[in-house]
């Protein structure tokens, strides 16, 4: 019994330092942007200050970054949501030739390195003759999201309840008031999940974007800049404000699920 | 500038000279061809746009302008006296990542949405070969006449037609001596086994390439095949023996102000920047020699000629360049500085770094500066 | 509407339609074009042009082949090292974790909410030279004196590790979370032993997880350059640095292509002897 107890605890210790592994990274950006660095570099704990939390785009060139990528996540998610979300119903509501070929679509964006794909992209609007900037970067983020919007959506229809649309047709509703009625409101949770997951992967896209941006600035992009010559604390700010609003975002969906859940049972 | 580079602009300039009562008219006719039409449609265009923008943008070096409570001083000065707004973008981090994201739509004339970017000679040469670049407006920068002599007529653009010169800078060694353990007087003394993987070099082919080889005894300005080589061969072996960390762009400063990196081929203004970071910090130029480049304002194809002008105008007034000097602590190209300097900083005014001694500082060969097959060679080098 | 009622067989084209031709138009298109400008040659300057140029590949291949090697090695190592923290990680959740289940889960997807550069130079931070996690190791005598961290390959494999934990450690946790416990039980009932029983039931029924799990970080491991760039040096560099300069920096397009293309052959390839070797069918079916 000794030793059971030896071994479940050494699995938990075993699990408490991986638990530390991953968490002490964000620990660090998060306190770091409590610093208070004497120069121009942010690596070692000088004091504490809420100065860079005063004023978090008090550095020049952060904001414009950040509303660049706010904007790009905004346009992309948007599009990529809704298409991903009509080939979701189409692979799950329907059988039709061709499946097995939309499936690995669908696939292969995702395990496609993200740089081949970058460079594939670019290597499109290079011969197309298009120059790189907003809109390509747009076009980027939107066919990366797709996939994962679909994989996202499809996982919440394959548990849906199809007698839920049977009943509603038997009551007299035709399809597209079935549709909007209550298909709609059931794998909205899915669409909400789906999202906010293609707004994460967008504002968070440094490798496809640096590919594409030509003279365009995203936040990332402004990182990866700032880094070669110090990045300051309010980038750290601007880290924690992300990390919280997406920690956030996705406490807002579990207790959407929560009470759409309640109120389908 | 041989005769295959000549671009039509020049073509233009010289045709004038050669006829200068050519009427606009007559002169279409003697060269005929729709092209000239939009070439005389644009200059005209210049002339009529002799308002100011709203809005001036510029694409610098990181680091490269006076910097004030996270503010950039001069720039809110320009904005009171002329009502122009800039936006300035730190996003140069090299000249040939910064050619490879505006290559693109400046090769198909689209704008790049910048009026003023800043790129090392060798680079600068090229862009303008390739036409991309607008031509000052001359009659807005009466103090062009404070550029310095030695900087008025590079062999790429004899006149100043396209470009003033933004700042010099000299390559050397930045190094920590506490962390070291002595001084550093050589390029050669970079190599000492004890600094194993505390040294970095820089990822620009003229500055590194240019430092050994002088250490070689050869001369950087003019790079032979053979020389060239030499060079080569010594960097190789320096690479895979670990003695270099990284080769970086501006990003070895933070290595080197926080102690991960003992010893850099570095510039000469970063390392007196980081002086607050790390007091103990010195720069020095290799006995041997070291290499100096200058970096030029040019104003991309589209961007508003007129105002970048009165911007470039407005920076070379030696009062205004001592205050960007006080900062950046590079090597001023307009006369005048160094007097206006001693006003703000007078020690600034006296350091050799600044106002250097240029007979141990060379000058990198520009056409091996932009030799595809020696850049290839050298980026392969050091390892991208 | 009314055509939709008469053609109930064109509805699930038509919802595929606008995202299928986006995905072929901007994923199997540039695809195409990679493969063309992979055997263009010119310069810049002069332009590029289509001309059979096979041995754009035979020269990238030569050339590079050190970082080529260099990346599946990494990236295999990060995918065995992550299954090793990963799989104890997500069995102690799945069978641990009791109520707190969604939280530990939040911690361990916690990583992806912090951008990724950001969370790759907080490494940068911690494996400094002078940081306490290098002194404390020479203080233990596990480093030497002279010795570092950062700027290493251990630094690089040890970002990319963390960089794509979570996506092995996700897949992981899904799979033994459809484990019925009572099974598990039955198990140790049977074999006698807690380990015989791992081994002959829990394991070989996470082993979709384990599939999913390693290929998901073997695949942008592989192509990652972030962390080569950010916490090694030159002699860590990986294959994607090499394209991603000669992209974005040496504007060698053809080689380029040629290099993303090479790397996507040998992804592709490994995945296959991967699943052979794993057999997918017992897997999928």
């Amino acid at each position: 019994m000794s030793v059971a107890l030896l071994r479940r605890h050494a699995l938990t210790a075993y699990a408490l330092l991986a638990f530390g592994y991953l968490l002490l990274p964000i620990a660090i950006v998060i306190l770091f942007s409590f610093n208070n660095p004497a120069g121009r570099f942010n690596y070692t704990w000088e004091g504490f200050t809420l100065d860079n939390w005063g004023s978090p785009f008090g550095i020049p060139g952060l904001w414009p970054a950040l509303k660049v990528s706010l904007e790009i996540a905004a346009l992309s998610s948007l599009a990529a949501t809704t298409l991903g979300t009509l080939i979701a119903l189409a692979l799950v509501r329907y059988r039709f030739r061709g499946g097995g070929a939309t499936n690995l679509l669908i696939f292969m964006p995702m395990t496609t390195p993200e740089i081949v794909m970058g460079a594939s992209l670019l290597a499109l609007f290079l011969n197309l003759g298009l120059a790189t900037g907003f809109w390509t970067i747009v076009i980027a983020h939107i066919t990366f999201n797709v996939s994962y919007v679909v994989v996202t959506v499809k996982a919440r229809l394959v548990g849906f309840d199809r007698h839920l649309e049977e009943a509603a047709m038997d009551l007299g509703a035709n399809e597209w008031t079935t549709f909007w009625r209550v298909t709609v409101p059931l794998i909205a949770p899915g669409i909400l999940a789906a999202s906010l997951l293609a707004f994460a992967l967008s504002v968070d896209d440094f490798v496809i974007t640096n590919f594409n941006a030509g003279a365009t600035i995203t936040f990332p992009l402004y990182v990866w800049g700032a880094a070669r010559v110090g990045v300051p604390p309010q980038v750290n700010v601007v880290g924690t404000m992300i990390f919280l609003a997406a920690v956030g975002g996705m406490l807002v969906n579990v207790l959407v699920q929560r009470r759409l859940g309640k109120g389908a049972a | 500038m041989t005769h295959e580079h000549l671009t039509r602009v020049e073509l233009l300039r010289r045709a004038a000279l050669g006829g200068a009562a050519l009427t606009v008219p007559g002169f279409l006719a003697a060269c005929g061809g729709g092209g000239i039409e939009k070439e005389a449609g644009t200059t005209a265009a210049t002339t009529a746009s002799k308002k100011l923008a709203k809005r001036l943008t510029i694409s610098n070096w990181p680091l490269y302008i006076d910097t004030e409570k996270k503010r950039h001083p001069t720039l809110d000065e320009f904005k009171q006296r002329y009502g122009v707004t800039v936006r300035y973008i730190e996003d140069v981090n090299d000249n040939d990542s910064f050619y490879g994201k505006v290559q693109a739509q400046l090769s198909r004339g689209q704008s790049i949405d910048r009026d003023i970017m800043v790129l090392t000679d060798w680079m600068a040469a090229r862009v303008k070969r390739l036409g991309w670049l607008e031509p000052l407006d001359a009659a807005a920068i009466p103090n062009k006449k404070n550029l310095v002599p030695g900087l008025a007529h590079p062999s790429w653009d004899p006149d100043r037609k396209y470009s003033l010169p933004w700042q010099s800078f000299l390559t050397g060694i930045g190094y920590d001596p506490n962390r070291v353990g002595k001084e550093i007087t050589t390029f050669d003394d970079l190599l000492d086994p004890k600094l194993k993987g505390k040294v970095t070099m820089l990822s620009e082919m003229i500055d590194t390439l240019g430092l050994i080889m002088l250490a070689e005894g050869d001369d950087p300005a003019q790079v032979t095949k053979k020389t060239f080589d030499k060079a080569m061969a010594k960097l190789k072996k320096i690479v895979s023996s670990g003695q270099v960390r990284q080769f970086t762009g501006n990003d070895y400063a933070p290595l080197l102000a926080k102690g991960d990196v003992w010893a850099a081929v570095a510039w000469s203004g970063d390392v007196i920047g980081l002086q607050p970071d790390n007091p103990k910090l010195r720069f020095r130029i290799p006995e041997e020699g070291g290499m100096i480049a200058t970096d030029n304002m040019l104003i991309p194809k589209g961007g508003n000629a007129h105002t970048a002008s009165v911007f470039m105008n407005y920076v070379y007034d030696p009062k205004v360049m001592a205050k960007i000097e006080a900062s950046v602590n590079y090597v001023p190209p307009v006369v005048g500085t160094k007097a206006e300097l001693a006003k703000i900083d007078p020690a600034l005014a006296k350091n050799a770094l600044i106002f250097p001694d240029l007979s141990k500082l060379h000058a990198f060969d520009p056409n091996a500066a932009d030799n595809k097959s020696y850049k290839q060679q050298f980026q392969s080098a050091i390892g991208s | 509407m009314a055509f939709l009622h008469r053609h109930r067989w064109a509805t699930p084209y038509l919802l595929l339609l606008p995202g299928a031709a986006w995905l072929a138009l901007f994923f199997v298109v540039p695809t195409y074009y990679l493969v063309n400008t992979s055997l263009q040659t010119g310069s810049l300057d002069v332009g590029y042009v289509f001309d059979w140029a096979w041995r754009n590949y035979s020269d990238a291949i030569s050339t590079y082949h050190d970082q080529l090697v260099r990346s599946f090695e990494y990236a295999g190592l990060a995918t065995v090292l992550a299954l090793a923290i990963g799989y104890p990680l997500a069995y102690w959740i799945a069978f641990r974790g009791g109520r707190w289940k969604s939280l530990l889960l939040l911690f361990i997807i916690a990583p992806f909410f912090v951008t990724y550069l950001i969370r790759t130079l907080a490494w940068q931070t911690i494996l400094a030279d002078e940081g306490v996690v290098s002194n404390l190791l020479r203080d233990l005598h596990l480093l030497s004196a002279d010795g570092r961290l950062l700027a290493t390959s251990t630094a690089v494999v040890a970002g990319i590790t963390y960089n794509f934990l979570p996506f092995m450690a996700l897949p992981l946790y899904v799979s033994l979370e459809q484990i019925d416990p009572r099974l598990v039980e039955a198990a140790e009932d049977l074999y006698a032993s807690r380990l015989q029983a791992f081994l002959r039931v829990t394991l070989p029924l996470s082993l979709p997880g384990v599939f999913a799990g390693t290929l998901l970080t073997f695949i942008p491991a592989a192509g990652d350059f972030v962390n080569a760039q950010l916490l090694g040096t030159p002699r860590e560099h990986m294959i994607g640095n090499v394209i991603q300069s000669k992209f974005l920096v040496i504007t060698d397009y053809p080689a380029a292509a040629a290099l993303s293309l090479v790397l996507m052959a040998a992804i592709l390839a490994g995945v296959a002897a991967y699943a052979r070797a794993l057999g997918t069918e017992r897997l999928t079916g």
